[in-house]
């Protein structure tokens, strides 16, 4: 980064809802519709406070609908905001200034932002052009990173030939192009399978500690948050619920273990206890005879964020 | 933002859509050949009906050759001077949410497909205007091939106008979503008031008064008009300044509507 901000990203009182109208069920209040419709206001993303140091790497998670991915448009510029402001980078997204869209990405894992019909060589020329890079030495950054991703062998053929794993693997090298200060990464192991989200996991990794950017990463695989945060944002309708380290929320969190167990002539037995209570439990336990094989299993990141959103009947 | 970096990116999407379009060779050859090839038979079989169920050796003052060379032109020069393919793009991206990986790119929506536009259109334009140049050539209808240059100029700069009304429709998407229906209606329109379907000079006076003032006679009867010695340099000139009225026009329109869309765009579908 070529200026020193405290902040790479702040927040206040950033909120954005949307207009949208009630439709009851029916063709009757289909045709009722066509005439009088009932416009709703809907709160995507509550007042929201927010900041974000340079290179700190944030986990965004929260339920389908949450306002993820609302916070995600607002902090890129995508959408304007309803109220409160942002400043990324010294700049206001949404004016969309060229430098400020130069100093970030955002790589969407639902949508395609290569071009489907050319090879990813010919997107990543264009994309050059685009953000006024040398062209040789994004065709060498280009290598170097296919190297990395171990994809070389799939850029000369166009993007629709390919692979959802692949894919995803030319849309993080596009992504990374230019060297964003701020990346804002929306569900980028979204559909692959365990090994392509593993590898994908590692090059984030090892290329965030090498580079330093600021990172929001939204994903509902929690490996990809419990690995890769050092900071995690629970969202839940519109509103953030927990601002913290993974370790400290796991820590607070009411952890429940699951203890399998056989006492001698008697069947085996499976319960959830919850760790506050394990002593007394296994107190207890002994109690009741002779013990046999006993098991206890830790709950792990993705049950407790479960868990933690479940109870406020917020279902991931 | 240096002159070069915009004049590279803008080329960039320039030969991005020639080879967006060169991919897919069977659509290519329908596109650019097969569908303005058959228009344009139809259109000359028609005239000679015409003719024939008039017994008349001229309409309008002029004879049946040379609405032979200008049915032949006009359709090729229409198809030129049209713009289905990226008006419902634009339209269908910012309905389904897909506009947003471009948005968060340091370019304008504008420019990327202006050129993206200029690209297709030189390339298919430059393909099928073989087979009229060859019919024309062959038959010996009536062209003023000096005045070829001067036309095709018009043609090109007409892009500019069709493009800025494309860039007006798609913004209307921010507000209303499936806005393809206007681009068919308008489509429609255009085919009367370009000129497409009949010379203007057919027309009542006061009518073709109108459509001629007006820069979409710039689209085809203009150009075709002038290239077939229907009218003389005076209209190209007065087309080139209708156009220049229209682009600014639509262009601060478009610059309106987009300000205000973005406004209330909600990015969902991404």
């Amino acid at each position: 980064m070529s200026e020193k901000f405290q902040f790479a990203i702040e927040t206040e009182a950033l909120g954005r809802s949307f207009q949208t109208y009630k439709k009851p069920e029916g063709l009757v209040n289909s045709i009722k519709g066509f005439w009088n419709r009932e416009t709703i206001e809907k709160v995507a993303l509550q007042k929201t406070n927010l900041k974000i140091e340079p290179g700190q790497i944030i986990g965004l998670v929260g339920s389908n609908g949450a306002g993820k991915t609302t916070l995600l448009k607002l902090l890129s510029g995508l959408i304007s905001p309803t109220s409160g402001y942002a400043k990324v980078l010294g700049y206001e997204p949404f004016q969309r200034d060229p430098q400020f869209l130069r100093r970030i990405s955002l790589l969407l894992g639902q949508k395609n932002q290569l071009w489907w019909d050319i090879t990813p060589l010919d997107s990543y020329a264009l994309l050059a052009k685009i953000y006024d890079l040398d062209e040789i030495k994004a065709a060498q950054r280009v290598q170097e990173l296919a190297q990395i991703l171990n994809c070389k062998h799939v850029l000369e053929t166009q993007l629709r030939r390919l692979s959802l794993g692949e894919r995803m693997k030319m849309e993080i090298i596009g992504s990374l192009l230019h060297e964003p200060d701020v990346l804002f990464l929306d569900e980028p192991t979204i559909g692959l399978d365990i090994v392509a989200q593993e590898t994908i996991r590692h090059f984030l990794s090892s290329y965030v500690k090498n580079k330093g950017p600021t990172v929001i990463l939204t994903s509902h695989y929690m490996d990809d948050i419990a690995s890769l945060a050092d900071r995690l944002l629970l969202i839940s309708k519109g509103s953030l619920v927990y601002d913290g380290t993974v370790q400290g929320f796991v820590a607070n969190a009411e952890l429940i273990q699951t203890v399998t167990y056989k006492i001698v002539n008697q069947p085996e037995y499976k319960e959830e206890v919850k760790k506050t209570d394990l002593n007394e439990f296994l107190v207890q336990l002994t109690q009741k005879g002779q013990i046999e094989n006993i098991k206890i299993e830790e709950t792990d990141f993705e049950d407790v964020i479960h868990s933690f959103l479940q109870k406020e009947s917020r279902v991931l | 933002m240096s002159f070069t970096a915009f004049y590279k990116r803008n080329l960039g999407f320039y030969k991005l859509a020639i080879a967006s379009n060169l991919e897919y060779r069977m659509n290519f050859f329908m596109d650019a050949l097969l569908q303005p090839s058959i228009t344009s038979i139809v259109e000359m079989v028609l005239w000679m009906a015409i003719f024939k169920g008039a017994q008349a050796t001229t309409i309008g003052g002029f004879e049946q050759n040379s609405y032979l060379a200008y049915a032949l032109w006009a359709t090729f020069i229409a198809r030129a001077t049209v713009n289905w393919t990226y008006e419902f793009k634009m339209i269908e991206e910012i309905d389904q949410g897909s506009i947003n990986g471009l948005l968060v790119r340091p370019m304008s929506y504008y420019e990327y497909y202006l050129s993206q536009l200029l690209g297709y259109k030189s390339i298919t334009t430059g393909f099928s205007l073989l087979f009229p140049i060859g019919i024309i050539l062959a038959t010996g209808l009536p062209t003023q091939w000096d005045r070829f240059p001067a036309a095709m100029l018009l043609v090109f700069y007409y892009l500019f106008f069709v493009y800025s009304i494309s860039f007006c429709i798609a913004s209307l998407a921010f507000f209303f979503n499936k806005v393809q229906s206007l681009t068919v209606s308008k489509n429609l329109a255009m085919w009367l008031v370009t000129g497409e379907l009949f010379p203007l000079d057919l027309m009542p006076d006061y009518l073709r008064k109108i459509f001629l003032m007006l820069p979409f006679s710039s689209g085809v009867y203009v150009p075709i008009g002038f290239l077939t010695g229907r009218i003389g340099w005076e209209f190209l000139w007065h087309g080139f300044a209708s156009v220049t009225v229209g682009i600014i026009f639509f262009s601060a329109l478009g610059a309106f509507l987009w300000q205000k869309g973005m406004k209330t765009y909600a990015g969902t579908g991404a």
